[in-house]
């Protein structure tokens, strides 16, 4: 069987099934089915027990029909050459502006935000598809200007890049994702290797910044963040004080994870989850039935599962042949490992409240779909830097 | 297949070293940032665990207290005197009550209760214990009360309406003062050692034998453990102790005799209205089995239908039972009702006297109807005088003024003979009677009027206290129920016997577990002729035509022995007294009779003695007529 085939005017391979095989990183892709089947888990024992939905197996059903989806579109991505997209990244970006200032507009959501659209047959979480949308975007963006990283005026452009969608989100509002923005920009110039001087002034400058919003402009009359932004992000500090719902939630998150104890109270078993003492258990404070459940363990092997995947990623951004490949790899590493920090953060009271979902694990189809499009964008970059690299020479393909 | 298009632009960042270092700060970010919350996963789980379960347990158990019924009280024959019957009551769960102040303000005007009061109660009750439930009101009525709180629950979190015991009197105010109440512990009787085992909201005997023998009666609440889910909603019963009943009472009373004292009261008083004395309003029948000490009746007038307490007394009822202008309804004045004994005193002056050797029962005294103390002129009751009298005599006629003479001569002796002697009766002392709170009377003695007496002059005992004592007048206070004790040591020929209510008392099967003994406190230590002498005068007191109560006791088919009294305590009327005891030979029952500002014990007291001697000894009316009075 033919494995590679120099074709076409330009040096190019053909990539032949087999060497697709071998090429792809099997452990990122297991390391995301073993994340998802623990969510779906998860899930399962979050709801099954819920009044209202009729059948116990609503959301485990519902979000399955998105694993199966979203490992459908990873691998059709992993197939699609990852460099199409920087070729098409201003169109790709204007799209993303379209899509979110359509959501503002058009969009649906509760008590007055503005987060899905709706489509024919599903809704689509316009944000969460904005995530995979910015890293491709920003990653080109960046590989375009890499000759200009030594000036401070491109990396300025570098952040409106980024700040436009920010805002966009924000208006949403959607604040979780926002700073997920911000998170996909650090990482990816902390691989682009911007200039350390720059990185000293942009992080001075992010912290006045939120000196201004959260506290400088208030005082002055001002209202950036809402009311109940500005109290979920502070409740955290003091959640038995507060009177608002949030203080409760975060107050009987703590209580659901911390009484997991070693072992958690087995599967199914956690009364704060089944007695409904955690509301939201099945979306953002997942984790904390995980904690309850399983226990320190149990949060233990999923934290290592993370682990292993950053570390794929982080692997692919090393190994790719493009610098745009390995930012792609650098960003969706960041958004993997800010949302579980903050979202794992915000059950056990150590990170405020934001609303960012656990990586393939908080029930939610967009979220789901849109990670494992992620996983497919990066086995697109490391098939091709593998077999690059073996046409290099540099990499043997079989070992 | 999938066309790959080759890297361009510029060197791939595998080759450019930079990239290892620039991912390695990467990789030290991420390890940080989970160490971050592997380390605060550890102190939570590991470290605080144990905490935040019982946290978790606090959030999802609910203890529900079962209450234990408490045991019913009988008369000696076995009717039911109180018993329980299911009432429901209204609570709140402080630690479920979700807007604390909305709820209670709604609650308040559904039980028609202060909010303030209500407040007080749940806050206090949130500090020591926010997993129990605080029972706000209880008794509450079905409809429309409880049907609205059920129809509303969502409006009432953390309310709660449970089923509870509330005490039943079958016969309303029949024998009101013996049973007492119950009510909600109070917080000094939280702090009490009998009470160690209760928490706040229990309900305890407040008065009468329901608080004497509250340990025997009371019942051991059970719990009910159940898992509830965060809007408190029950899902699973995980344990049940079940209550432990009360032990039920028996009591010596007997009601038929109960009851005929009870009526007796009222026809005395009805007697003194129709003798010119129409202040009269109040009264007292006490009888006492003299061989045991069981009172067999013990009845107070006025009284009062215990059933007012029956979830919470009201402020009205509440000063109606304790109003002076209503003669205090609450007040057992058979027990703490003091008063002067008066001649029915004279009995224990004459055995003190007999026994200290001072007269012989036949020591003569001249009555003209007055006598002098210290240039004080004092009158006989007869004030045209007895003449001639020996000391059986004296107490058959009451006369007066053997007694003033008596007083004089004890006067003289060393040391305080007359108190020490009627103090062996039991006088100035507790009775020990089962019931809380009996009061101890007086017998005043030269220490005490030094300690109490309010002037110089009043501080110095004189000829005049000891001669007024020997009557039962003066400083002299004394319970019916100490002349009930005192009456029936003369009558068993000298044992001081400790009065009691509790006969015995039977587990909730029936079966007897304890059974209440005769217990003897003293000895009179007469001699048989002093005995003798006694005897005779009381019985001449009903038998022979001069004695006072004669006439009240003409027709009357059992020889009883008896003495009248007819107290003075200005500014009232005069207190008429009656003490008897039949048959005079093998006395089985004592009864004593007063009726506050009756007249004369003559022909106001002994009548009501005659009548419940007739219940006793089934006689039937003995055609009891008007009688003319004498003392």
């Amino acid at each position: 069987m033919r494995i590679l085939e120099q074709v076409g005017p330009r040096r190019g391979t053909w990539l032949t099934f087999g060497a697709y095989l071998r090429s792809f990183d099997w452990l990122l892709f297991l390391a995301a089915l073993a994340v998802s089947g623990f969510g779906l888990a998860m899930i399962y024992s979050a709801t099954h027990a819920d009044p209202g939905q009729g059948a116990s197996l609503h959301y485990v059903r519902a979000q399955s029909i998105g694993l199966a989806l979203g490992i459908v579109v990873a691998i059709v991505l992993s197939l699609i050459d990852y460099e199409r997209y920087a070729r098409w990244h201003k169109f790709i970006y204007a799209g993303m502006i379209l899509l979110l200032v359509l959501t503002l507009i058009v969009g649906e959501g509760r008590s007055g935000a503005h987060r899905w659209i709706a489509l024919p047959f599903f809704e689509v979480q316009s944000a969460e598809v904005s995530k995979v949308l910015i890293v491709v975007t920003l990653a080109a963006f960046l590989a375009d200007g890499v000759e200009l990283r030594n000036r401070f005026r491109f990396v300025l452009l570098a952040v409106g890049y980024v700040v436009i969608p920010i805002i966009l989100v924000y208006l949403e509002p959607d604040l979780g994702t926002a700073l997920v923005f911000a998170a996909v920009l650090m990482s990816m110039f902390l691989v682009w290797g911007i200039h350390w001087r720059h990185a000293v002034v942009l992080a001075t400058a992010g912290a006045l910044g939120a000196l201004t919003v959260l506290r400088a402009l208030p005082a002055m009359g001002v209202q950036v963040l809402k009311d109940y932004q500005l109290q979920r992000l502070m409740v955290f500090l003091n959640p038995e004080h507060d009177t608002s719902g949030w203080g409760y939630q975060l107050t009987q998150s703590r209580i659901a994870v911390a009484s997991g104890m070693y072992t958690g109270k087995g599967f199914m078993e956690g009364t704060q989850t089944h007695l409904n003492f955690l509301p939201e258990h099945h979306t953002d404070f997942i984790f904390s039935v995980i904690g309850e459940e399983l226990g320190f363990l149990g949060a233990m092997i999923l934290l290592g599962l993370y682990l292993i995947m950053v570390w794929r990623m982080l692997r692919i951004a090393g190994r790719a042949n493009s610098l745009y490949g390995s930012l792609i790899a650098a960003g969706v590493a960041g958004i993997l490992v800010f949302q579980v920090f903050v979202n794992v953060g915000m059950t056990i009271g150590i990170m405020p409240v934001t609303g960012v979902p656990l990586p393939f694990v908080s029930f939610g189809s967009s979220s789901l779909v849109v990670f494992w499009m992620a996983v497919g964008i990066l086995e697109s970059v490391q098939v091709r830097s593998t077999i690059a690299g073996y046409s290099a020479g540099r990499v043997p393909l079989r070992r | 297949m999938v066309y790959l298009e080759p890297a361009k632009k510029h060197r791939p960042p595998s080759e450019d070293p930079s990239t290892g270092i620039r991912l390695g700060v990467f990789l030290g970010i991420v390890v940080v940032l989970f160490g971050i919350i592997v380390f605060r996963l550890w102190f939570l789980q590991v470290l605080s665990g144990d905490h935040y379960v019982s946290l978790a347990n606090d959030n999802r158990v609910r203890t529900v207290s079962l209450e234990a019924p408490r045991g019913v009280v009988k008369d000696r024959d076995g009717e039911v005197l109180v018993e329980n019957r299911a009432g429901l009551s209204v609570g709140v769960l402080p630690m479920d009550l979700k807007n604390g102040s909305d709820v209670l303000a709604r609650l308040a005007g559904v039980l028609d209760v202060p909010y303030e009061d209500i407040k007080a109660k749940v806050d206090k009750a949130k500090q020591q214990d926010p997993y129990r439930v605080v029972v706000l009101a209880e008794d509450v009525s079905e409809t429309p009360t409880v049907a609205y709180l059920k129809e509303h629950s969502l409006e009432f979190p953390g309310v709660r309406v449970q089923k509870s015991y509330l005490r039943s009197y079958p016969r309303g105010p029949f024998a009101a003062h013996i049973l007492g109440y119950v009510g909600e512990i109070s917080e000094d009787e939280l702090n009490e050692e009998r009470f160690r085992t209760l928490s706040a909201g229990a309900q305890v005997g407040k008065g009468g034998v329901e608080s004497s023998y509250d340990s025997f009666l009371r019942g051991i609440d059970g719990r009910r453990q159940i898992e509830v889910d965060a809007d408190g909603r029950p899902k699973q019963l995980l344990e049940t102790d079940n209550p432990i009943p009360g032990n039920n009472l028996i009591l010596t009373i007997d009601s038929q005799l109960q009851e005929a004292a009870e009526q007796a009261i009222v026809e005395g008083i009805e007697r003194a209205h129709a003798g010119d004395f129409e202040e009269a309003d109040a009264g007292v029948v006490v009888a006492m089995d003299p061989r045991t000490g069981e009172i067999m009746a013990m009845t107070s007038y006025p009284d009062y239908d215990p059933s007012v307490w029956v979830g919470g007394i009201s402020e009205k009822n509440y000063e109606m039972l304790n109003d002076p202008a209503a003669k205090n309804p609450l007040f057992n004045r058979a027990a703490n009702g003091l008063y002067p004994a008066a001649s029915t005193f004279k009995t224990f002056v004459a055995a003190t006297a007999l026994r200290e050797g001072l007269v012989g029962w036949d020591t003569l005294a001249n009555c003209t109807g007055r006598y002098t103390v210290s240039d004080q002129m004092l009158r006989c009751w007869n004030i045209d005088g007895h003449g001639e009298v020996n000391l059986v005599e004296a107490i058959m006629e009451s006369c007066d003024v053997f007694f003033y003479q008596l007083g004089e001569i004890f006067f003289q002796q060393e040391g305080p003979v007359l108190q020490e002697g009627v103090r062996r009766f039991g006088f100035g002392q507790t009775s020990g009677i089962d019931l809380p709170g009996e009061s101890r009377g007086r017998v005043p003695d030269k220490d005490w009027k030094r300690q109490f007496g309010e002037t110089d002059e009043l501080k110095i005992w004189t000829p005049g206290d000891d001669v007024n004592l020997c009557i039962g007048q003066g400083y002299l206070l004394v319970t019916p129920l100490q002349l009930a004790v005192a009456y029936s040591a003369v009558a068993n020929k000298g044992k001081v016997l400790v009065p009691h209510l509790g006969r015995q008392i039977t587990d909730p099967s029936g079966s007897i577990i304890h059974e209440f003994q005769t217990e003897v406190r003293g000895e009179l230590d007469l001699a048989g002729d002093t005995y003798a002498a006694l005897y005779k005068g009381l019985e001449m007191v009903t038998s022979d035509p001069l004695g006072t109560a004669h006439e009240a006791w003409k027709g009357f088919p059992i020889a009883v022995a008896g003495k009248t009294g007819t107290a003075e305590k200005l500014p009232d009327d005069d207190y008429a007294w009656f003490v008897g005891y039949a048959p005079i030979d093998n006395p089985e029952i004592v009864v004593v009779a007063l009726i506050e500002k009756g007249g004369h014990g003559s022909n106001v007291a002994a009548p009501v003695v005659r009548r419940v001697m007739e219940a006793y000894f089934r006689t039937g009316d003995t055609g009891l007529g008007d009688i003319e009075a004498t003392e």
